[in-house]
Order: structure tokens, then C-alpha cells, then sequence
């Protein structure tokens, strides 16, 4: 009864290390504006600063009953509203929340505001109120319709964008940093054009995983003779024999094993659960009524004779 | 409008419908090439487990059509039952359910009992990387370059897994490239092994391979996984289905599923993923230079594969005991096309020694190819993706 409950309380701690797994902890502040009086403007047309969240996973994320807050003092200042279907993220995409303090225009309007000319301190928290998602403090000095954003999304250091050159660009709900194509096949063009870094790199990973493979079996078998050896030394110190005594050959034959199960099918009738040697499965073929054919039938009724 | 200009007008727009109306010379070209494979498959006996459903699926899929005409039946047209089927290769989870089956087919067995054979399977993976690096001298940019070499690994699983992840657009040429040179390992390696063979090599006379144990079989899955996967993380999907059927097959208690997996789950897929990877073969996808290129690479791919796979054998027989060497006929069998190269390796041995039954000793390097094909996908993943 113990063992069960100690192997169910394991089962339960790692269905929750799993949920822990699926949680929210991908999410991140990934640039806000703190004065927006020429930026983007909201679903009622009205420029507002705004608190860009992103989700650096690859998994949708459901982001409802998060808290996000200005206050380090009240973690649960604005919780994110259930039902709304905007509230799941997809993999690797932006919302954005208006911080108008006006939340009864939508899902999106934050009941707080971020202030001009101070330190702004941002938070999100997980459902719980209490688990910490990611922070920021946005400068005090941030100039109007600057966005103070992560050089790289969802990582990176901070940095203030003024909207002012090519690698210098204001990112509402999309990405800070502009994709031009994967960079990995970009930075394999370029570094490695004829491939024998790759080629170097890829067959020493190859040979390493099945060396390693081959090491780790080869201890294994190493083990498996040993545990062997002993249990073959222990039952003949147990029942001493001559037959036992004899030297045996270092491996086996197939035609000895073919001998030696074809003795035991016939002697003892043993079945040898060994599927590469030889099998010996006797094919039963016993009549039972419920797949019976006759059974499921309905006789024609007798015509009663008068 | 009269009745006999309704007929006429109503009978000249379904015209304009047929096949015969919206035909091409690329799309006979290539219902000979589908007409080609079935033939192969059946007169011949190349692979015709694959080489029919492809076959078929070429017919299928190159019945020509107007595109215009919103049918929704053409493979690449959202929402076709063919697009619907097709997903299982465009979005990658055919091949990892093939794997699931090769798994639960796989006896390990003779990779266990002499684990230095997977240096073998390593050592074939060459050919992918070989291809890659004459790929990228083509002009092919290097995700498109790993996707087709890995045509080398002699999967066509693998091959369909990466190449609808790094070049999706090739992915067609790959797959058929890909099966037809595993249709033709009997033709490809026999000429190489011999090359790269003396007659005294071939003769050698490998020492039978001990009993393994049933708790060795089902540590290998469980242990084959975590070191595997921890080292290419990428390629999880391949190897977490091989080795989970593998454990499957062995752990002696879920014969039903291992017998689902290996049977009726394997053939589910198979039909369905031939199928659809030869209907994707559409004449304006297919018919182009990059194709000829593609099977040019392929071949040259599996080429290097074979040959690495003999000459790794040569050059490990330098550093072992004479009691310990193997027979380089093995070698070839490190390209992951089981059971048809451990096969070759054993017919080729028999003509030089009709007592050297090489078949079990080829099955180790085989199966380590098949592992091996995965784990250089996982890499190629890795670094392309």
C-alpha cells in the first residue's frame, strides 16, 4: 500500500513539474512607449502609451489571468480578463496593452497608467499573484515617442529607439529585430561556403553520439557477463555437478540453441521467449461458441402444420 | 438560347475540364515515370512496397487539371482530400511514425552483442555529408544542400523529415531521389564493394556473434534514446519513435502494440506517405533542372555513403586484432536502407565462401545506419534550421 502511494505521489510530483513545464514563463515585456503622441494609435483611435508583451516560445500561450502591474507593492494591479480569444498568443507573436487606466473599453486597456518624467516600473505576474514573470524599469529620461524595447526579441539588453534610422526602428506589436530570411543558412553562406565546416563539425557529432552509444553498451555487456559469470558460479556452488564443471565455449552456436530449445519443447514442453533464436509457439486453434458462426444466425420459425 | 446551344455550351465547358483538354507534354513525361516505378516494383521486385504507392501516386497526382477552376483536388489546393493527406509530409509526422514501425520491427541484436559496429553506421553518414559539400559547389544554398544529401542516408523517411523542414520546395525530387536509390542498392553496391575489395578481404570470416540477453534489449531503446537525444536534441522525433518502438518490441509486454506498430500502423503510413510524396511529383513542380540536379547528388550521395562505409571497415581492420577483423562486405550496410544492403553483403560474401554467412554481422552496422541517418538529420536540423 505504501509502494503505491509513494509511486502516485511521484507520478503527481512529475505531472506537475510537467505543468510547471507549460506555464507562462515564456512571456515577456518586449517594448513600451511611455509617451505616444504621434505612434500607433489604439481600437479607438486615441494614441496612448502602450506595454508591448511578447511570447518568446514556440507553443501558443494562454496569457488570461496574468497580473500586470506598475506597483512592485500590488502585483495583482490589472489582471488580464478571461474569454477573450486575443488572450492566447501564437508562437513567437506580440500583443500590446494600452496603459489608458481606462480598462472598461476592453480586454487590452490596462486600469493603470505609465507617468512622463519618472521611472516607470512594469511587471507581469503569473495567475498565482505572486510568481514573477519578467520586469522592467522604463528611464525616467525617455523622450516622447521613444520606445524604450529589447535589442532582440523576448532577450537582450534594453535599449531606447527613436524611430531615427535603418537599425533604429519603433516595433509596436512586431518583431524588434526585421527577419530577412534564416540567418543560420546566412551565417552558413557566408563562414562556410564550401561546407567542410559543417561536414567537419556534423561527422564528429555522428561519430561521438554512436561511439558513446557503443562505449555505453560495451560496459553494459561488460556488466551483463560479469552479473552472468556470477550467477552461473553461485547456482553451481549450490548444485555441484558433474555436467556443471565442464567447460562451456565462450559463445554459443545457433544450432546448439536450436538443439537445446527443440530438447526443451520436447521434454518439458518450455517455451523460449528468446524472439532471435527459435520460437516454438504452439498455434491453438480450440472451438469456442461465442465466435461460432451458427450463433449468430436466426433459424427460419417452423411454419406450425395444422 | 436553344436546347442544342445549351447542350453544346454546357458540353464545351466540361471539355474544357478533362485531362485531355488541360494536358501537357511534361504531364505524360511524367506519368511515364510513375508508369515506370509500378512497373519497376512489380516485374522487377524493387521495393514494391514503395516503388507501387509512389508509382501510383505520380499517376495521381500528374492527371492533368484546370488549376482555375477552384475543384479543390489538386495536392498543393487547401483543403483537397489529397492536401488533407498530404500534411503528414508537408508538416513532417509521416517519417516519425515510420520510425515508430522500423523500431518495432528492428532486432538489435547484433548491435548489442558487437557494439564497434556502430562506428560503421557513423562512418557511412560521409555520403550525406560528402553530397552537401558538392551541393553547395552547385550553387544550391545550404539549407537545400543538406536537405538533398541527405538522400546519402538511404531513409526515405529521414529524407522526407528534412527535406520538409529545409527545403520544402524540393521536397518531391528529394523523396522519389531518395526511394529510387534504395530501390536500386542492388545495382549501386555490389560494384563498389568489389572495387574497393581483395578477394582475401572478402573471404574473412567474422566469429558468430554471442547470445544476448533480454534485459540487454530493453536496456538499448531506453539508454539508445537519452544518449542519442542528448546529444541531437534535434532529432528527437526520429530517434524517440525508433527506440520507443524498439522498447515496444522487447520489453516482452505490449506484444499487441509492437505487433500494431510494425504491421498495421507501418503499412497505414506507408501507403498513405507514398502516395502522397508521388503525387506531389506535379509535372510544373518537377520537371526541372534542379530535379536532374537532385538525382545526380542523390546518386553521388549514396555512392560515398557505400563506399565510406567499406573503406571505414579497411581502415579499422588496421587497428584490430587478427582474431577481431571484419569483413569490409559489411561495410556498405552502414547506409540505413534494412534489411536490402545487410542482404547484399551476405549474397557477395556467399559467392567468395559458401559457408560465410555474413547477414547477422551486416544487421549491426544496418541498423546503426538507420540510427546513424538519424542523428546526422538531427544535426543537420540543428545547424540549418
Amino acid at each position: 500500500m505504501k509502494l503505491r502511494l509513494i509511486i502516485a505521489l511521484m507520478v503527481l510530483t512529475f505531472a506537475a513539474g510537467a505543468g510547471q513545464a507549460q506555464s507562462r514563463g515564456a512571456l515577456r515585456i518586449n517594448e513600451v512607449m511611455v509617451v505616444n503622441d504621434d505612434n500607433v494609435v489604439d481600437d479607438y483611435g486615441r494614441h496612448t502609451a502602450w506595454i508591448e508583451l511578447f511570447n518568446s516560445g514556440f507553443a501558443p500561450l494562454e496569457i488570461s489571468k496574468i497580473y500586470i502591474t506598475n506597483d512592485k507593492a500590488n502585483p495583482t494591479m490589472y489582471p488580464v480578463p478571461l474569454g477573450d480569444v486575443n488572450t492566447r498568443i501564437p508562437k513567437r507573436q506580440h500583443v500590446i496593452f494600452w496603459a489608458d487606466g481606462n480598462p472598461t473599453l476592453g480586454t487590452f486597456h490596462t486600469n493603470f497608467t505609465l507617468e512622463p518624467g519618472k521611472d516607470n516600473y512594469i511587471a507581469i505576474f503569473d495567475a498565482d499573484g505572486h510568481t514573477l514573470i519578467d520586469e522592467v524599469t522604463v528611464p525616467a529620461d525617455l523622450v516622447p515617442n521613444t520606445s524604450y524595447a529589447r535589442s532582440i526579441d523576448g532577450s537582450g539588453e534594453w535599449q531606447v529607439r527613436a524611430a531615427t534610422g535603418d537599425n533604429d526602428y519603433i516595433t509596436p506589436s512586431s518583431n524588434n529585430v526585421i527577419k530577412e530570411g534564416n540567418s543560420k543558412v546566412q551565417f552558413f553562406s557566408e563562414r562556410d561556403e564550401n561546407g567542410l565546416g559543417l561536414t567537419v563539425m556534423a561527422m564528429c557529432i555522428v561519430f561521438s553520439a554512436l561511439l558513446l552509444l557503443s562505449i555505453c553498451f560495451y560496459i553494459i555487456n561488460r556488466i551483463g557477463a560479469a552479473v552472468l559469470r556470477r550467477n552461473k558460479m553461485k547456482s553451481q556452488s549450490q548444485q555441484p555437478s558433474e555436467a556443471a564443471t565442464a567447460e562451456k565455449p565462450s559463445h554459443d552456436s545457433g544450432e546448439e540453441i536450436a538443439a537445446i530449445v527443440m530438447a526443451l519443447h520436447e521434454h518439458l514442453n518450455v517455451h523460449d521467449r528468446e524472439s532471435t533464436v527459435l520460437t516454438l509457439n504452439k498455434v491453438r486453434k480450440a472451438y469456442s461458441p461465442w465466435s461460432s458462426k451458427i450463433y449468430n444466425m436466426r433459424e427460419l420459425p417452423n411454419r406450425a402444420k395444422h | 438560347m436553344n436546347f442544342g446551344d445549351f447542350l453544346m455550351q454546357n458540353l464545351h465547358q466540361f471539355w474544357q475540364l478533362t485531362g485531355f483538354y488541360n494536358s501537357t507534354w511534361e504531364n505524360f513525361v511524367m506519368l511515364a515515370v510513375g508508369l515506370f516505378f509500378i512497373w519497376l516494383a512489380i516485374k522487377k521486385d524493387f521495393e514494391p512496397m514503395l516503388l507501387v504507392p509512389i508509382g501510383f501516386g505520380i499517376l495521381i497526382g500528374n492527371v492533368p487539371f484546370n488549376t482555375m477552376a477552384g475543384l479543390e483536388i489538386g495536392i498543393y489546393e487547401e483543403g483537397s482530400v489529397l492536401n488533407i493527406l498530404y500534411n503528414g509530409v508537408s508538416a513532417g509526422w509521416y517519417p516519425p511514425l515510420i520510425f515508430l514501425g522500423i523500431g518495432a520491427m528492428t532486432d538489435f541484436s547484433a548491435l548489442i552483442a558487437n557494439p564497434k559496429l556502430m562506428l560503421i553506421g557513423a562512418a557511412a553518414q560521409f555520403g550525406i555529408f560528402g553530397a552537401y559539400m558538392v551541393a553547395l559547389l552547385l550553387g544550391f544554398s545550404p539549407d537545400q544542400a543538406g536537405a538533398i544529401a541527405i538522400i546519402g542516408g538511404a531513409d526515405g523517411p529521414t529524407a522526407i523529415f528534412i527535406s520538409s523542414k529545409l527545403a520544402p520546395n524540393l521536397m518531391g525530387a528529394i523523396a522519389v531521389s531518395a526511394y529510387s536509390y534504395m530501390a536500386l542498392v542492388p545495382v549501386i553496391q555490389p560494384p563498389l564493394m568489389k572495387l574497393f575489395t581483395t578477394k582475401k578481404e572478402r573471404q574473412i570470416k567474422m566469429k558468430p556473434a554471442r547470445a544476448v540477453s533480454q534485459n540487454e534489449k530493453i536496456i538499448f531503446p531506453i539508454v539508445g534514446m537519452l544518449l542519442t537525444c542528448f546529444v541531437v536534441p534535434s532529432g528527437l522525433p526520429l530517434l524517440g519513435m525508433l527506440f520507443f518502438g524498439n522498447l515496444l518490441r522487447e520489453s516482452g509486454v505490449t506484444t499487441r502494440l509492437a505487433k500494431t506498430a510494425s504491421n498495421a500502423l507501418t503499412d497505414i503510413v506507408t501507403i498513405l506517405l507514398g502516395m502522397t510524396v508521388g503525387a506531389s511529383t506535379q509535372a510544373s513542380q518537377f520537371l526541372t533542372a534542379q530535379t536532374i540536379g537532385i538525382f545526380a547528388l542523390g546518386f553521388m550521395a549514396f555512392v560515398i555513403a557505400s563506399s565510406s562505409g567499406v573503406l571505414f571497415v579497411k581502415l579499422f581492420n588496421l587497428v584490430l586484432p587478427e582474431s577481431k577483423k571484419i569483413n569490409p562486405l559489411i561495410g556498405n550496410a552502414g547506409v540505413s536502407a534494412v534489411p536490402m544492403s545487410a542482404r547484399i553483403s551476405n549474397n557477395l560474401g556467399l559467392q567468395y565462401d559458401p559457408s560465410n554467412y555474413l547477414l547477422m554481422h551486416a544487421m549491426g552496422p544496418n541498423v546503426a545506419g538507420v540510427i546513424g541517418s538519424a542523428v546526422a538529420a538531427g544535426v543537420l536540423l540543428g545547424f540549418l534550421a
